[in-house]
């Protein structure tokens, strides 16, 4: 059987014996196979130890990953996981803080909901305050700390940064809600999401 | 020919040579290699959506030792007219057929803009934005370049991709029509006609581009 037509017959979660039944050989040649599909970079393996080997074949290459903003998102955000639309990759610098100014780019409520776990591991202040002045999003950075920080510990930003000029009204998604009026007045942003949602993502 | 690993470091070198962030489209036999369909490619099908960021990538390939080439032998005559045809770089064994605004009469749509299938980015000091097209437009588009090989490409994708949705596909074909593209319809239905004696497309999907040419 040609390596083509053995990978449609498998294509999705197998185990050594499923592959053995599928294809109709011993366990051993299963296991062969599976090898050989692993350097050929068509299966990923999870589970093993007390835990039932698992193997993912795919009809395509499965190429190594670097994370990009879903990964960091989901990373920091165990309780709220975010489904990416989408393959992001960064190849180079990538953390938090280049994770949260893209997120704010989306405009995705979800994905703004779930960012806020970031502001925890938020270490260099000056670097995300240089890229969100770049992207002109301080304000919406801001907006969204101070929501974050009465649901969820974060780490202190320096109140330097509070003193910014605010000149227009801007929002984080398409809606215009003003839900939590008092940080909205301060930042001039609109707040999409209410307590309610906050509680959710935490 | 250049490989998935050689292709992520050799993105990542342009980058570092850029003056300005870029962002462009990938769709050639590069987007096959980010998906997992192809090990290797020989040309890098890039789409800009200005002049000026296709010109500061053309100048970062340049100071790469890049250089121009003809696309005489590449692509069709007829098609080289068109003021939309690509400027080729070329170093041993790697090309790059470089796009601006459109690939010969096709338009870059809302619905490519907006349906990724994925961004990688490179970033050294300044940022390489790389947005991979979805599988239904990378077929269109290389129904429409028509190169060698292209075909094959065409093949490999429709036989891997068991969600290549066809519907999509068609209507992204009629509404380019509707836009003004000359070519594509009668490239797509050449290449359908043609992928029918390799694998199996439903009489519904012709129907459907027929049913274009009839109004």
């Amino acid at each position: 059987m040609k390596r083509a037509e053995q990978l449609r017959l498998l294509e999705g979660l197998h185990t050594v014996e499923t592959v053995a039944e599928t294809l109709r050989i011993t366990p051993q040649a299963a296991l062969n196979l599976l090898g050989k599909l692993k350097k050929e970079q068509q299966v990923t393996v999870s589970g093993g130890g007390r835990r039932k080997r698992l193997y993912k074949i795919t009809l395509r290459k499965q190429l190594p990953r670097v994370p990009g903003m879903f990964d960091i998102i989901n990373k920091y955000s165990p309780n709220f996981q975010v489904n990416p639309w989408y393959d992001h990759q960064v190849h180079g610098k990538y953390g938090p803080e280049e994770a949260l100014i893209d997120v704010l780019q989306t405009e995705s409520f979800r994905l703004i909901l779930a960012s806020m776990h970031l502001f925890n591991h938020i270490t260099d202040w000056p670097k995300l305050y240089q890229l969100a002045q770049k992207k002109d999003c301080w304000q919406k950075v801001g907006a969204l700390y101070d929501v974050a920080r009465m649901f969820m510990k974060v780490r202190k930003m320096p109140e330097k940064y509070r003193e910014c000029v605010k000149m227009r009204w801007l929002t984080l998604t398409q809606l215009t809600k003003k839900n939590f009026p008092e940080i909205s007045k301060i930042w001039k942003v609109y707040i999409p999401f209410n307590p309610n949602d906050v509680r959710q993502a935490l | 020919m250049i490989t998935h690993k050689d292709q992520l470091e050799l993105f990542q070198l342009i980058s570092s040579q850029l003056d300005q962030n870029v962002e462009c489209y990938v769709f050639g036999g590069t987007a096959m290699m980010f998906y997992g369909y192809k090990g290797e490619t020989k040309d890098i099908d890039l789409l800009f959506q200005n002049i000026s960021a296709r010109e500061a990538f053309m100048d970062a390939l340049r100071k790469l030792g890049y250089s121009e080439s003809s696309p005489l032998t590449i692509y069709i005559p007829e098609k080289l007219k068109d003021k939309h045809a690509p400027i080729m770089l070329k170093r041993d064994e790697s090309r790059f057929d470089l796009f601006t605004d459109k690939i010969f009469q096709t338009l870059l749509s809302q619905k490519m803009k907006n349906d990724l299938f994925a961004v990688h980015e490179f970033k050294t000091k300044h940022t390489l934005t790389m947005k991979v097209l979805r599988t239904e437009f990378i077929v269109m588009l290389k129904s429409v370049t028509e190169r060698n090989k292209d075909f094959e490409d065409i093949l490999t994708i429709v036989k891997k991709d068991k969600n290549f949705a066809w519907d999509y596909f068609i209507d992204e074909v009629l509404w380019q029509t509707a836009q003004g593209d000359g070519w594509v319809l009668l490239d797509v239905e050449k290449m359908m006609k043609e992928l029918k004696k390799y694998v199996f497309i439903e009489e519904k999907w012709f129907k459907k581009l027929y049913g274009k040419d009839k109004k």
